[in-house]
């Protein structure tokens, strides 16, 4: 008897002292592990991150783990800025539009070698280009069917065909205009491979990627490292800074952060918003916020009660304290939404008036709707953490204090997170939280991808369908005077914010964490940036 | 300890014997608490266990706001005269949510055990009584849900019936039945060779009644104190399947869930984890201190 409670006390000892040791471990970190070991350049740079890559040949994923590293070994005919998605010379030193928007020539950068030492030339450009359009591979090559209307022949497609003229200069004739056809030709999936390697390697090609990058691949671990080391033919003058990088997959956010104290990584994203004043406060440690370019909303399955009537939409949309709740749940890291894109993408509508948090207007539009007692519905809130919305679950309870107010009893649900999206997608939740990032900065890649009617089934998840807004979103992919476009974009966040098919409810900026000895390091809004230009001191 | 052979606990005088019953000499229930209340820790134990049963029962009185009641601004708030255990990231009063807290536990501690402690015992009766192949199979059947890690075994029923607390709870009381179910069933083995057994069933008592009349008051000793500690347990099982997001689900103030849903503030906020933490560790405490007096208080050998 005495014993156990002996033993008991011994345990509370054990435990005080195990919190006791938590509290202090930050004073002495950044230490001299890893990192750079000369004044100017060199050394290696480790990047800390959540997930491994699923394949490093570009052009057949989507996830950003896999274009992180495509950032650094390749690159594309057009490249976005450092800091936003504006378009700037990338393999293409020049281009050239027609008047009808639909003849693009490329004037390539001359004397440029892949990592295997062919050469890149328009032949290479046609060859990957042609890769793509004609594989019709829907499975394989998935974003270029979407992001460029399908595939050669198809009724849908953008592009006619794709030929070279000489050495140095490539055409692309188009079936009709796209508006945000550089935007997507400089994304990373569109990069260009060595048509060499491609040839030599056939299905292990996405272990064994060549392109023109600053850095040449090394080796691979799985779940473990990519390695990475300095392409001394880059053509960038003084380009790259460091010799070699490594990518380091460390799962937890928290423990991610404590390997960046202890000097085991250089760089770390994917930190928690709660960690921020943590790093601010460390003088070994500094913070970088990603430009915002993402959205996190509450959706509605327009089709299912009580949602298919606007009013309990609308109502719904009074019962969030979406500014509480990013005080709470981003500590302070994003920015109320009131419309389904981030304010920084052309067109969009600061004109729009969001809804107000009023539950007593909550209470009498749904008594107008018929539903004065409120009522039940599933709240569907999702398992794991995202860079638009760090705690789905807490940020779900939450709301679902608030919408007990006004008399509608939610009940969190939630699954595993590719059972949810699965389930999401094919309608199966009323209410649900989801958000998306943006990967070219233009707004079609959020109002058509999200909320036209052409994309229910795939990213449409509230199953919106608007014609008027439907003819808007098309005139405004054709339409290529961007001023023009603007405006059917404005108009089309009108209507969608009277329907309400959603609650934007914030446009979260991501934070990353390094070594204070960084420098010339920019996350880009897109999610990743290649790191030529970064540095160690 | 069940294996022992009892010396005649109970006076074996016949089939009306009944346990409740007063003597004129001394009650054995008389003489337990005698011995009971000697065990400081235990009686120390009681009175924790006493505290959160009021708690519980008095929650409504208790605490001074609603479990559920949010206020976003006030995020966080360190231990005040306004709300003595601080407040959490929804801004709620974790005093208050401590206090609801103990009705939860305390709830699916007692409601589990008394399942395990029904089905688990009947089964061990039976098991033990008739013997032969009925006690086989019921053996083989404990044998193989003792072969899983209890926790495991609990998740791997909450995946099947879905996370909340109910289902949570029929985990928590399956896992335990067949630590009940040995203990009755090795008690009864002993129970039944005793020669009041004999002389009942000499007088032709239907199996029923001997099992209920005789040889379950028998067993009861056993079961009381495995029964205490099993509360200890199963509070402690809630917690972990309410901190793995399997128990109790938002908005009830389950102490588990409570530790979880803090755990990422443990720096910036320590009093959201410290009071949850400290309330299943006393309840626990309390259980297990209590059924260790039992322990001693109910063995036959300690009788003065």
């Amino acid at each position: 008897m005495k014993k156990r409670l002996l033993g008991m006390l011994s345990f509370l000892l054990v435990l005080s002292m195990a919190l006791i040791g938590c509290s202090s471990n930050s004073s002495d970190g950044g230490g001299s592990k890893g990192g750079g070991e000369s004044a100017d350049g060199g050394g290696t740079l480790i990047y800390g991150r959540g997930g491994d890559s699923v394949s490093l040949d570009p052009a057949v994923v989507t996830d950003g783990e896999s274009l992180i590293i495509a950032e650094q070994v390749y690159e594309t005919l057009v490249n976005f800025d450092k800091e936003t998605t504006d378009i700037v010379p990338g393999l293409a030193k020049k281009w050239d539009i027609s008047e009808d928007g639909l003849t693009y020539t490329f004037e390539l950068e001359e004397g440029i070698k892949f990592h295997d030492g062919t050469d890149f030339n328009a032949e290479a450009v046609v060859k990957n280009v042609e890769r793509w359009l004609t594989s019709n591979d829907e499975a394989k090559f998935a974003y270029f069917a979407s992001q460029f209307g399908g595939f050669k022949g198809s009724e849908t497609a953008i592009i006619k065909e794709v030929k070279a003229d000489g050495d140095n200069k490539v055409i692309f004739t188009l079936n009709k205009p796209q508006a945000p056809f550089l935007k997507n030709l400089a994304m990373s999936p569109f990069a260009i491979s060595s048509p060499a390697a491609i040839e030599k390697y056939g299905d292990k090609y996405g272990e064994n990627p060549v392109g023109t990058g600053p850095f040449k691949f090394e080796s691979w671990k799985r779940n473990d490292t990519i390695t990475l080391v300095k392409n001394e033919d880059y053509r960038k003058d003084g380009e790259p800074k460091v010799d070699k990088m490594i990518f380091k997959v460390i799962e937890d956010n928290s423990s991610r952060l404590n390997a960046l104290i202890k000097g085991e990584v250089d760089l770390i994203d994917g930190l928690n918003p709660s960690d921020a004043e943590k790093v601010k406060s460390d003088k070994n440690l500094q913070l970088f916020e990603r430009p915002s370019l993402n959205v996190g909303y509450l959706g509605f399955n327009v089709e299912k009660e009580p949602f298919n009537n606007p009013k309990v939409r609308q109502a719904i949309s009074h019962a969030v304290n979406k500014e509480a709740l990013i005080k709470n749940f981003y500590e302070g890291t994003a920015e109320p939404a009131k419309n389904p894109m981030p304010p920084t993408l052309n067109g969009y509508n600061d004109e729009v008036k969001d809804y107000e948090f009023d539950l007593e207007k909550a209470k009498k539009l749904l008594a107008e709707a018929g539903y004065k007692d409120g009522f039940k519905v599933d709240l569907w809130a999702m398992p794991v953490p995202r860079p638009y919305m760090p705690n789905g679950q807490k940020v779900a309870e939450a709301l679902q204090a608030d919408f007990e107010k006004i008399g509608v009893k939610a009940n969190i649900v939630t699954m595993e997170w590719a059972t949810y999206l699965e389930k999401v997608q094919a309608g199966e939740s009323s209410l649900f939280m989801l958000g998306w990032t943006g990967d070219n900065g233009d707004a079609d890649n959020f109002l058509y991808t999200l909320l036209d009617k052409d994309a229910i089934g795939s990213n449409n998840y509230s199953r919106y369908a608007n014609e008027e807004v439907h003819k808007l979103l098309l005139d405004a992919q054709a339409e290529t005077d961007e001023a023009k476009r603007a405006e059917l974009y404005k108009k089309a966040q009108e209507i969608i914010h009277e329907d309400a098919p959603w609650v934007p409810l914030a446009h979260s900026t991501p934070l990353l964490a390094g070594k204070s000895t960084i420098e010339g390091f920019f996350p880009h809004p897109t999610g990743s940036q290649p790191m030529g230009d970064v540095s160690i001191k | 300890m069940s294996e022992i052979v009892e010396q005649t606990q109970l006076p074996p005088s016949g089939p009306e014997v009944n346990v409740n019953q007063e003597e004129k000499t001394v009650s054995p229930w008389v003489d337990v608490w005698r011995r009971f209340r000697k065990n400081k820790a235990a009686l120390f134990g009681a009175v924790l266990v006493s505290f959160f049963i009021l708690l519980a029962i008095l929650a409504d009185l208790i605490a001074p706001y609603g479990f559920k009641e949010t206020a976003l601004e006030n995020k966080h708030l360190p231990p005040s005269s306004d709300h003595w255990f601080g407040t959490d990231e929804f801004g709620r009063d974790i005093f208050s949510r401590v206090v609801y807290g103990a009705r939860i536990s305390l709830w699916v501690g007692f409601i589990s055990v008394a399942g395990s402690v029904i089905v688990g015992s009947s089964l061990g009766i039976i098991a033990g009584y008739y013997g032969r192949w009925v006690d086989t199979i019921i053996s083989r059947l404990f044998d193989i849900l003792l072969a899983f890690p209890s926790i495991l075994l609990a998740i791997a029923v909450v995946a099947m019936l879905g996370p909340s607390l109910q289902n949570a709870l029929i985990a928590i009381a399956i896992i335990n039945v067949p630590t009940f179910g040995r203990l009755v069933r090795s008690k009864v083995l002993t129970v039944k060779e005793e020669e009041y057994i004999t002389a009942a069933k000499a007088i032709g008592m239907k199996d029923s009644r001997i099992l209920l009349h005789h040889v379950l008051p028998n067993s009861l000793a056993p079961i009381i104190v495995q029964g205490t500690l099993a509360i200890a347990t199963a509070i402690i099982e809630a917690a972990a399947l309410g901190f793995l997001g399997m128990g109790a689900q938002p908005p009830t103030p389950e102490w588990g869930k409570m530790l979880a849903d803090s755990k990422d503030f443990i720096m910036q906020a320590p009093w959201t984890v410290f009071f949850p933490g400290i309330a299943i560790m006393l309840t626990v405490l309390g259980f297990n201190l209590m059924g260790d007096g039992l322990r001693d208080a109910l063995d036959p050998r300690m009788r003065n």
